[in-house]
């Protein structure tokens, strides 16, 4: 009895997490005028996508979206292989210094990005990159957080498969390639979610660097939006969010299991 | 980092020669009012947000670890993380309609009519409310999976020495869970030093810069009114704070992160 009562609050309690974002998609839905009523709505009566519509004559939404996807896909991609390439070097190489360099590293982990941002931003504008998709993915090719994961996660491979490989005349980049990385899969798979993650919902980079419409990214773009339709009920503002929001819960539905695997055996978060 | 020291050291709008300054910036970050409120603000929104986090967190999983059907568990489990999911950028615009005072979700419910985001008193903690929204689904899977590792052999002992269950999870669950707990902690702790996002979205830091947080601060000093080296001046504060009360947290871990 006193377990059903808490399974109760537990439930309830979960409905209330996601009310926000089931009167978000229901008022997407709506037309206009059954849009925001009170007592709120739970379904939308009629609905329609009129609304979804709308939302390219107010923001150039898929070029923000391909925008976003471009550079979240040229982060990940890059942060993968930059943090795999140091981790190789770190983990299995002898040079000197190495250490040295590495306990350098792990003080920048503790860095804040925001202690950065202001000494990037001069350098874009020496570089004439400020409000250019280039300035967001550049400085996130090197994710100092990616290298020393995967050094902790490489660290754990057995040598002597590298030596086995090393017999057969193996270089380092066949022993990475073909002997670490195939390994090293599950992590490589938590990190590029995640990194890929914290770059799709990346909010104060693209904000401080994106001016022009057609190179922000959705999160900047949907704060534009907001300021264009200014402090009323805002049914395309809502049908814009839907679109950012949606897919990736889909996503998160399909990959659940391997995803929150992955937070609770890393601890990543965006 | 170096970069942003030497910036410091400067007078700059990023269009004139620099002017060197010597140590002014930092004497104006001790004697600027809106500096001293935006570190006051950010501790608290930390703080708040660490116990908070922690607390029902803990709460949470611990209710969902217990024996619960499949179809219950795994609904609870996805409700409480979709929020972690959204963007900020989201979370700060869906929020603001739920608050809105007019029209919101929030003050229907409650039966009131407060404008929470433009009280003085009531808007630093919505914003808490509205981060824990958030992030409490990234708290929570940590949390649970510490939990997991907790052994029943363990549990199974400790009842059969007549240990009831408030003794049980106080001797056998929070020891084995602490390193868990810790690493949830310092995580929370530095997420929240950083926060900006909801700030610049929802309230611009007001009303009256009861919300203004160093990040944005930094941001409004280095990008708005473009003193750019009082800005950095700005962004080394949040890195020593960052530093020390991490460091500190190390250090008092000693004391009851069992490893």
């Amino acid at each position: 009895m006193k377990g059903k009562l808490l399974d109760l609050v537990l439930v309830l309690g979960g409905v209330v997490m996601i009310a926000p974002l089931v009167w978000l998609v229901v008022n997407a839905l709506s037309e206009p005028i059954d849009a925001f009523q009170l007592p709120p709505r739970w379904i939308p009566r009629p609905p329609t996508l009129q609304n979804f519509q709308q939302v390219p004559d107010l923001i150039p939404f898929a070029q923000m979206a391909w925008n976003s996807l471009q550079i979240a896909v040229i982060t990940t991609a890059g942060a993968l292989l930059t943090s795999a390439l140091a981790a190789y070097a770190f983990n299995r190489l002898r040079f000197p210094g190495r250490d040295q360099i590495f306990s350098v590293l792990l003080a920048a982990l503790v860095v804040p990005v925001q202690l950065t941002v202001v000494p990037i931003f001069i350098m874009m504008r020496w570089l004439h990159l400020v409000d250019t998709t280039v300035a967001i993915w550049l400085p996130a090719l090197v994710n100092v957080f990616g290298i020393f994961f995967l050094r902790q996660y490489i660290s754990s491979i057995p040598r002597e498969l590298d030596e086995a490989a090393i017999m057969d005349g193996a270089g380092h980049f066949w022993i990475l390639f073909r002997v670490i990385l195939p390994l090293a899969r599950p992590g490589l798979t938590a990190l590029g979610i995640f990194v890929f993650e914290a770059s799709w919902n990346n909010f104060f980079w693209p904000y401080i660097f994106l001016s022009s419409p057609e190179k922000m990214t959705l999160p900047v773009g949907l704060v534009s939006l907001q300021g264009a339709v200014g402090g009323g009920p805002a049914v395309v503002l809502f049908a814009a969010i839907t679109l950012v929001v949606l897919p990736i819960l889909v996503l998160f539905l399909i990959f659940q299991r391997s995803f929150i695997a992955s937070i609770a055996s890393t601890g990543l978060r965006a | 980092m170096v970069a942003a020291f030497a910036l410091s050291l400067f007078h700059w709008d990023l269009l004139s020669t620099p002017e060197f300054a010597g140590l002014d910036n930092f004497k104006q970050l001790v004697t600027d009012g809106a500096t001293v409120r935006a570190v006051i603000n950010t501790f608290v929104f930390a703080l708040a947000s660490v116990v908070t986090h922690i607390g029902i967190g803990m709460l949470l999983a611990l209710g969902v670890h217990r024996t619960m059907t499949r179809g219950t568990k795994y609904f609870v489990r996805t409700a409480y993380f979709f929020p972690f999911l959204v963007s900020w950028a989201a979370v700060a615009l869906i929020w603001k309609y739920v608050l809105d005072p007019a029209f919101g979700l929030a003050n229907y419910y409650l039966s009131a009519t407060t404008n929470w985001l433009a009280s003085p008193t009531l808007a630093l903690p919505t914003l808490i409310v509205v981060d824990w929204w958030h992030t409490i689904g990234y708290t929570f899977i940590i949390l649970l999976a510490g939990l997991q590792t907790v052994p029943a052999q363990l549990h199974e002992a400790a009842r059969v020495d007549g240990a009831n269950a408030w003794w049980r999870f106080w001797s056998v669950t929070l020891p084995v869970m602490s390193p868990t707990i810790f690493f949830a902690t310092v995580i929370t702790f530095i997420g929240a030093f950083q926060i900006f996002d909801p700030m610049v979205i929802m309230t611009q830091g007001g009303p009256d810069g009861a919300t203004r947080s160093i990040v944005q601060y930094t941001y409004e000093k280095g990008f708005q009114s473009f003193e750019v080296g009082y800005a950095a001046a700005l962004s080394l504060v949040l890195f020593v704070v960052i530093m020390v009360v991490t460091g500190l947290q190390f250090r008092l871990s000693r004391r009851w992160v069992h490893q």
